[in-house]
């Protein structure tokens, strides 16, 4: 190929120059904001102002437990479910598989605010539909609003509602791509389908998972309209507050610019060590 | 070989058993939002248990509209999403066809970079963006915020860079020998080429814009220059609402969306797939 | 003047060099065949003659004009590839006029270039189509269209029959040729397959790592190799090649003896000085210079393992006493039937141990 310096840089430079404006200049201008004191006009340089809070504020290590709580039982829960699904939509004996995969799938089409706003509806005290059921067949009626564990479950169950079919999508891909003549050979070798399923699929999905739950890791950590309208902002006394929603209080309500980019930074920095770690974990063994 | 098939039978029974009430539960909550934006507010907050509809999404179309201009926020988010849809593709794939393509100095630093802001959430940019915005370039409330600074996408670019990357090279140097400059041989043979991955990514953004939820709640919360998402959420807070309105304004917000999507399915997932799977 | 030529021409892909300073003079209106193995670097520096490579080194000069910096579409020239490259979306009469309405040509001549490509080729009825409801040897046409289009001064292909099968490549190898008559322009033809070098072809360059081996009219480099890998790359059944050392000097030449055979010796004129007695050299012989016993100036006793019958000829597979194998050609009527026979060798040629021809 010749060298193309000039033509290239044209075909690049619309798209370059909105990323320098918008996500370059944003990122260093974001670790440079955590070190300063923005409460006064104008901000003076303080590396302790922000990051000294941070360390010892409650607010921030509840927000962090919550996400965290999450993150460790939403997202296995989630990937798995999405596995189960598929694998069922990817049987050769399903009928009508274009109508389940648009059931698992539709969820993520719709858009956060609509799907919160219903989800607030199904789950209301006296008038949700859930709390109806759950009293037809003589269960007791749950205060999901108020109470912080099943403030907590509802946002998992909404999130898992969202995503599952998401994910689902991206693993039945890995799984259409891998070769059919892998599970004929083991079939002759009388080898039972689950245990195909245990040696076969799952490690050649490996990659498709981890792929998956980076996604997700990355997602969680930033969680912020589920909170946010479904628990009213935080829920009972900060009880749902996560990381995304302490950033959005602290950046755009309170304007503590500082304070949030600190926060920010800390939850960019979770989510890649966790996905390091991760990553680390489940490496190819040589 | 009756014992086969009558175990594939069983198999087949067991599968759907378990499935179509798993499905039938995934589209419980969108059901139900057909449901409420059809049913008067005195009727969503009843105590008895409705799954059917009923007739009164006009009137809940009606309170929706006076408590907040619905049908000028869906204006403004469709104006929106197909700007930024368009601008996107463009961008994005002139991006993606450099990458792909070209050899320059630099390149490896520019995918490199490209790559690594994947992994970076988008929560360390949103507050230096917002204050740029609105502070700097004082364009809160504008059409140019909401379209602008998201048009940055990396996951797009590294797409159609793949795409164009897996076209023969043959081709593109047959048209260079005939003479057919650069940007030409980009949009007359590449993009025509390309139209099935443009359709997936053009989805796939367009759907990414229109329910667009946070940045246009920062930048944009004038209720003349709201986005439908945007407006439609700050009435959930509120205590004197309609509800049925709300749930009707859901579903003006999603079905269309639902509807592009049945008919579009393929290209929906080839799309997300593609992504994934590389 | 569509002349090309090439000097000291170098390329290198990093630290990696591919092709070593190639001379090459292709005068105006000449078929010329650039053939080797894969890898050889026939390819590359076609590419370079078209300008979809760059050049690391030396100069390209096309029409006496120097070309080293000029884009593709201002040198001249026009390019057949190996896939065809025709575009998929498009008609065969857009395929063909692509070039020319991107380029602002007037529509006029646009459409009479267009129908004249389409004539010498014979495919006036196949400009509505889509290249995907065409056959391969359709398909090649087209893309040899898309080049007369251009009315180039030079026309550049490469491999372009490689994807055919046998019948069809036949076929295309007439036209290819008959187009060359009709059209007079310089052609520049890249392929690995020495048939169809020594059957277009004007001159050939045999090529090997990047080398330039020889270059030559077909039959010259048939009949006089100058060295042992064009010997035995031009030709089939390859020429076979046997031990031998020099065992002195006569009045006719240098005698050579072959290996582990001393009743077996051949006397080779020679112009130049020869080798010391003793040095190891080889001896080529094409499978048609072998003759019945007597014949020639030594005789060989082979004992045959296969014969393959190809109806007029057939070609004995055997070994020498020495145990090296050997081709023999003979007409059907005159295959030996017993397992060991007697051949005389008609003609030689004699390679030193570098594999240089000793002439």
């Amino acid at each position: 190929m010749r060298n193309r310096n000039a033509t290239a840089y044209r075909f690049l430079a619309p798209y370059l120059l909105i990323f320098s404006v918008f996500w370059v200049w944003p990122i260093i201008s974001s670790f440079m904001i955590s070190f300063q004191a923005t409460r006064t006009v104008p901000w003076r340089f303080a590396p302790g102002f922000n990051w000294g809070r941070l360390i010892g504020d409650p607010a921030f290590f509840n927000a962090l437990k919550n996400t965290l709580l999450i993150l460790v039982i939403q997202v296995p829960v989630m990937i798995a479910l999405a596995m189960v699904m598929a694998v069922l939509l990817n049987s050769p004996l399903l009928k009508a598989r274009g109508l389940y995969r648009f059931a698992f799938f539709a969820p993520v089409v719709v858009g956060e605010v609509a799907y919160s706003a219903v989800f607030r509806l199904m789950f209301s005290l006296d008038f949700g539909i859930v709390n109806k059921l759950l009293n037809s067949i003589g269960l007791p009626k749950i205060d999901w609003f108020s109470n912080v564990t099943p403030a907590m479950a509802l946002i998992m169950i909404a999130v898992t509602w969202r995503w599952a079919g998401y994910n689902a999508i991206i693993l039945l891909a890995g799984m259409q791509s891998i070769p059919e003549d892998v599970y004929e050979a083991a079939t002759l070798d009388r080898v039972s389908k689950l245990k195909q399923f245990f040696h076969i699929t799952l490690p050649l999905l490996k990659p498709v998972i981890v792929f998956c739950l980076v996604l997700s890791i990355i997602g969680t950590m930033q969680l912020f309209t589920e909170p946010f309208l479904i628990t009213e902002r935080g829920g009972p006394g900060g009880g749902t507050e996560t990381l995304g929603l302490l950033l959005y209080r602290q950046g755009f309500r309170s304007l503590n610019f500082g304070y949030a980019s600190a926060v920010a930074y800390t939850m960019a920095a979770l989510a890649i060590a966790i996905t390091l770690v991760q990553l680390w974990l489940t490496r190819e063994k040589q | 070989m009756s014992s086969l098939s009558s175990a594939r039978l069983r198999r087949s029974i067991a599968l759907h058993l378990f499935l179509t009430p798993l499905a039938l539960i995934w589209l419980f909550p969108l059901w139900m939002m057909v449901i409420f934006s059809t049913m008067p507010d005195n009727g969503i907050f009843s105590p008895g248990i409705e799954l059917l509809p009923h007739g009164n999404f006009v009137d809940n179309f009606n309170n929706l509209q006076r408590d907040t201009n619905f049908v000028g926020a869906i204006g403004i988010s469709v104006s929106v999403a197909v700007t930024y849809t368009f601008l996107s593709v463009l961008l994005t794939s002139m991006a993606g066809w450099a990458l792909a393509r070209y050899q320059f100095f630099g390149k490896g630093v520019v995918v490199g970079i490209i790559f690594g802001t994947i992994t970076l959430p988008y929560a360390v940019v949103l507050i230096p963006q917002f204050i740029m915005v609105a502070r700097d370039f004082q364009l809160a409330n504008t059409w140019v915020a909401l379209i602008v600074p998201p048009l940055f996408n990396s996951l797009g670019v590294l797409f159609m860079r793949q795409s164009f990357s897996m076209m023969p090279d043959d081709l593109f140097d047959a048209a260079r020998v005939e003479g057919v400059k650069e940007w030409r041989i980009f949009l007359f043979v590449a993009l025509p080429l390309a139209r099935p991955m443009l359709a997936a990514l053009a989805i796939i953004l367009f759907l990414a814009s229109w329910n667009n939820y946070l940045w246009p709640l920062l930048i944009n919360s004038q209720p003349g220059s709201m986005t439908a998402p945007v407006a439609l959420g700050t009435l959930i807070g509120l205590t004197k609402v309609s509800w049925g309105g709300i749930m009707a304004g859901a579903v003006m917000l999603t079905v269309p969306m639902l509807i592009v999507f049945v008919l579009l399915q393929r290209h929906f997932i080839a799309g997300i797939a593609a992504g994934a799977v590389k | 003047m569509a002349t090309v030529t090439l000097s000291n021409v170098v390329k290198r892909f990093g630290a990696f060099e591919v092709v070593h300073g190639a001379n090459i003079d292709i005068k105006d209106g000449e078929f010329v065949v650039f053939v080797g193995p894969s890898g050889c670097g026939k390819s590359t520096l076609l590419r370079m003659i078209a300008g979809l490579e760059d050049i690391s080194g030396g100069e390209i000069a096309i029409g006496g004009k120097l070309v080293n910096d000029v884009e593709p579409a201002d040198r001249g020239i026009a390019m057949v590839f190996q896939s065809y490259a025709l575009y998929p979306h498009m008609s065969v009469e857009q395929n063909l006029s692509f070039g020319l309405r991107m380029t602002g040509n007037p529509k006029a001549d646009t459409d009479r270039r267009v129908k004249r490509a389409a004539e010498i080729l014979r495919i006036s009825e196949l400009m509505d189509r889509r290249p995907k409801k065409l056959s391969g040897g359709q398909r090649q046409r087209i893309a040899i269209g898309r080049a007369i289009v251009r009315e180039p001064q030079v026309f550049l292909f490469d491999e372009p029959l490689s994807n055919l099968d046998a019948e069809l490549r036949v076929q295309m190898r007439v036209e290819i040729s008959r187009l060359h008559k009709e059209l007079g322009a310089t052609m520049i033809y890249v392929t690995h397959d020495q048939t169809e070098a020594m059957t277009l072809a004007d001159r050939i360059v045999v090529l090997r790592a990047g080398h330039i081996e020889q270059i030559g009219r077909p039959l010259d480099l048939y009949d006089d190799p100058d060295n042992l890998f064009v010997a035995g790359f031009v030709g089939s059944p390859k020429m076979n090649f046997i031990k031998a050392q020099i065992v002195g000097r006569d009045a006719h030449g240098v005698v050579v003896e072959l290996a582990g055979q001393e009743k077996t010796r051949i006397t080779q004129p020679l112009a130049g000085a020869a080798p010391e007695a003793g040095s190891k050299v080889i001896v080529g012989v094409r499978p048609e210079h072998f003759g019945s016993a007597g014949e020639g100036d030594t005789d060989l006793v082979v004992a045959i393992d296969v014969v393959e019958h190809l109806g007029g000829t057939s070609f004995l597979y055997a070994r020498t006493a020495h145990g090296e194998d050997v081709v023999i050609q003979r007409d059907a009527a005159k295959v030996p039937t017993t397992s060991e026979v007697t051949v005389s060798i008609r003609k030689s040629y004699l390679f030193d141990e570098k594999g240089l021809r000793l002439r």
